[in-house]
């Protein structure tokens, strides 16, 4: 008989974290210095990891385990934002922090990095379990899944899980590529792809909110929704990444995976249970909803951007074809708007319009669920314009939500108003919601894969962003043609005035 | 504002209303105030208690459990005597342009207006939502006259630590939960980043294997006598232990150093072997040493506030069956 923890109590502790060793690939990339360490300093400083949990990075930089425990030190340090540091915390922790130098594409790396994953179990009692994580360059992503088939790396009593990074592929079929190579040592469900937005606490707060309310199902649909914005406004550039940007651009970099899942999570039916494949399987069921653009209605239905150069609070900046590490004839888009639509009995005609960009006039991420005005509109006259009812899903950086609907100004006569009835996240539950990698992180080594990405979803956006994408490469754009600063190229606006319809400026 | 002898609801109900409006009239010039509110909040503390202190802990926890609060400072005296005022709690959330706000009256009163109160109340509290009672005295726990006011309040909120005699606390509390109410313990609330960290120890499939083997718990504390955290310690250790068929003696001793009320150490022995399968020690606050299967950590366990207990209660409005199960092990244990 399997002996359970008898020592658990869910109503007021967090969820149980197994021990496990997680490897590092990429252990001296921006990714992990950034993001990864100070999420998992993070979680021990809340007690969320148990005490043999251990980190063993990977990258070609010779290190000790000593100087890695220093670097990462620092990079705790420098990027933990408002969280404390606490010193007694972290030498334990560093205790678990380990380092192997190797190159990815050398295969005697992976009897190695084996060895010492015994070495480690044995020492800190992790029961085999390991989590890989894909922190290093994309082109990479191949090598190491090949080097961890060979040499069977990590397979012992416990589990084995991978998390990938975007991108997944740069298309349709460079994704199945890579999946057919992470299943060579993988199976699907050990694959976890992660989308850091899906991580985001107002992006689950959208299931919490469609799903955990009776009031709000019944207006979900085609026959009281006008219409819906999915915004996601940058106002950098591409602060630095410009070569790496130029091969991606919006479309890609945002809409395939970013947006797309935001999407899903907005329009997708309920599931039958929050189990992690019960969700993904509608979300997935939704993307696979989502209408293929044909060749000739692609330049309709979409709008494709790029910054100029432009003067910002006194100060010139420069347009996207200045920035370093760019081709001054560069066609890549910093700017994406899509009308999609979503062909199911819920959504049928209901056009979803997507747009991301960068250098835009402010830092805002936001669903807009646009509601049909009243049927009859007996209050027009006096002034009164009709006005539609709008609910807003703030994601970043005010998340909350907020429902706009008409009311009386108080005084003699019928004068309408719009006015906001606002819930603020951050505001109505003080605590520091943890970051999204710690969320993911936390899911991962629990075994939750309800926020991350599943081969199918991947290639449903893949094939709806591909078909875009085909006609934009064949197509030359007269480029720069939106201003730093504004909020985007004329184009956009003109591919919802089609439709009666104007982009909120949120 | 404040009237002296008697308080009528509809009075401060049009006080609050007043209040809003003003707010509102102060926030038109720029994004305006917004009203929160997830609770009624009721708060019986002793004349002499803090009003400061209250008055802290209650604008840390507003923007968590935003609420209408109600504080009631009882006065020790035979004249019927009460007096209410109101005001606002405001907060400008970080980096936010609206300010958030909540109510909040205060109430005196005397010991012999306490069977009044609960008509005063009972029209105040914001209707749909739960009431919860925290009350900062056991004298006033004691009172003939409260059952009536806490009659009111979905669940009341006490802390055996003011009680004194923690095996007799540990009885009384639970005839109130075998009588039907719902009762929490801020004694129970300090112990749960403990349990916590022995519930994750054993999540470790080698040290749970270990955990059969178990047949005695060392329990530490800082105090005189046993304080009832080291009853709900010993309670909930033994009670987890049975469900997998373990029984093991409980003993326990005092400290010598002087932090007052708390745990020193609590420790999971086997019989014959001199490392205990699992420790912590409260080795140099708040800093924690864990040990188990060789291994040493470290982890935080600070000294918790009323804020901090207090936010943790307001967050389970309902049953917490493993606290009930505790406190009814607690109050029969007994020790080796």
């Amino acid at each position: 008989m399997t002996l359970e923890n008898p020592f658990q109590d869910p109503l007021r502790f967090e969820r149980r974290v197994p021990e496990c060793s997680m490897v590092i690939f990429g252990a001296n990339g921006d990714l992990t210095k950034r993001k990864l360490l100070p999420a998992l300093y993070r979680l021990a400083y809340e007690r969320r990891l148990g005490a043999g949990f251990a980190v063993l990075g990977i990258s070609r930089t010779p290190l000790t385990d000593d100087q890695f425990r220093e670097k990462m030190l620092a990079s705790v340090k420098e990027f933990l934002e408002d969280s404390p540091f606490d010193a007694d915390v972290w030498t334990a922790f560093a205790q678990g922090l380990f380092y192997m130098a190797g190159d990815f594409d050398n295969a005697a790396l992976y009897p190695a990095l084996d060895a010492k994953l015994k070495e480690i179990e044995t020492a800190r009692h992790t029961g085999g379990n390991v989590l890989f994580y894909l922190s290093a360059q994309p082109s990479q992503y191949i090598p190491i899944a090949q080097g961890l088939a060979k040499g069977n790396v990590g397979k012992g009593l416990g589990w084995r899980r991978i998390v990938v990074e975007k991108p997944f592929g740069h298309d349709l079929e460079s994704a199945k590529t890579l999946s057919a190579e992470l299943h060579s040592a993988f199976d699907e469900s050990e694959v976890y792809r992660i989308d850091h937005y899906l991580g985001k606490e107002t992006v689950q707060n959208i299931l919490a909110f469609r799903f955990g309310n009776g009031i709000f199902e019944p207006l979900w649909n085609r026959r009281y929704v006008n219409h819906v914005q999915i915004t996601a406004a940058e106002s950098i550039g591409v602060e630095g990444r410009g070569a790496y940007y130029q091969e991606a651009g919006a479309l890609r970099d945002m809409i395939q995976n970013h947006l797309s899942q935001v999407m899903a999570t907005i329009a997708m039916e309920p599931s039958a249970t929050f189990r992690p494949n019960s969700v993904r399987d509608e979300r997935s069921k939704l993307l696979r909803s989502i209408r293929v653009l044909k060749p000739e209605e692609v330049l309709q239905n979409t709008v494709s951007g790029q910054y100029g150069p432009a003067r910002i609070g006194g100060e010139d900046v420069p347009g996207f074809r200045q920035e370093q590490g760019v081709k001054p004839d560069t066609q890549t888009d910093t700017y994406a708007a899509v009308t999609f639509f979503v062909d199911n009995w819920r959504w049928a005609g209901v056009p979803f319009y997507v747009r991301s960009g960068k250098r835009l006039p402010k830092r805002v991420t936001e669903i807009a669920i646009q509601f049909n005005e009243a049927p009859l509109a007996i209050f027009n006259g006096e002034g009164n314009q009709p006005v539609p009812n709008l609910l807003i899903l703030r994601i970043q950086p005010e998340e909350g939500i907020s429902l706009k609907f008409l009311s009386k100004r108080p005084g003699s006569g019928m004068t309408l108003r719009p006015v906001s009835m606002d819930f603020n996240y951050g505001s109505s539950f003080g605590e520091r919601s943890p970051s999204a990698y710690e969320t993911l992180l936390l899911d991962a080594i629990i075994g939750d894969a309800t926020l991350y990405t599943r081969q199918d979803m991947v290639e449903a956006s893949w094939t709806v962003v591909d078909s875009i994408q085909h006609v934009w490469d064949s197509t030359k754009f007269d480029f720069p043609n939106y201003d730093s600063g504004s909020w985007g190229p004329k184009a956009s606006d003109e591919m919802l005035a089609r439709r009666g319809h104007l982009w909120r400026q949120p | 504002m404040a009237a002296s002898g008697t308080i009528s609801p509809d009075r401060i109900l049009r006080e609050m209303s007043d209040l809003w409006v003003s707010l509102g009239k102060q926030g038109e010039s720029d994004a305006g105030v917004l009203r929160a509110c997830s609770m009624t909040l009721l708060v019986a503390a002793e004349q002499s208690d803090d009003p400061q202190a209250i008055g802290e802990t209650l604008a840390a926890l507003m923007p968590e459990h935003p609420s209408r609060a109600m504080v009631i400072r009882f006065a020790a005296g035979d004249q019927r005597s009460l007096a209410a005022r109101v005001f606002a709690q405001c907060w400008m959330p970080f980096g936010h342009r609206q300010q958030i706000c909540c109510e909040q009256i205060e109430i005196t009163a005397s010991d012999a207006s306490l069977p009044d109160l609960a008509a005063v109340v009972l029209p105040l509290k914001v209707p749909d939502l739960p009431v919860i009672l925290w009350c900062r005295s056991a004298r006033l726990f004691h009172l003939p006259a409260f059952p009536q006011l806490s009659a009111i309040a979905q669940k009341v909120v006490v802390d055996t630590a003011a009680f004194g005699d923690a095996p007799a606390a540990l009885k009384e509390l639970n005839n109130v939960v075998s009588a039907g109410h719902l009762l929490a313990d801020l004694s129970w609330t300090r112990l749960t980043r403990w349990r916590e960290l022995i519930g994750q120890i054993f999540e470790n499939r080698a040290h749970l294997a270990n955990l059969p083997q178990v047949s005695e718990v060392h329990i530490t504390y800082h105090a005189a006598a046993a304080p009832a955290t080291a009853y709900y310690m010993a309670a909930w250790l033994l009670e987890g232990l049975g469900k997998i068929g373990v029984k093991a003696r409980v003993m326990f001793a005092q400290e010598p150093r002087g932090l007052s009320e708390r745990l020193g150490r609590v420790e999971l022995r086997a019989a014959g072997q001199s490392e205990p399968i699992a420790s912590i020690f409260l080795a140099d606050e708040p800093v924690a040493e864990v040990k188990t299967g060789g291994l040493t950590n470290k982890a935080l366990l600070p000294w918790l506030n009323d804020y901090s207990l207090m936010r943790e209660e307001l967050s389970i409005p309902g049953r917490d069956p493993s606290f009930a199960r505790a406190l009814t092990a607690a109050a029969q244990l007994e020790l080796s």
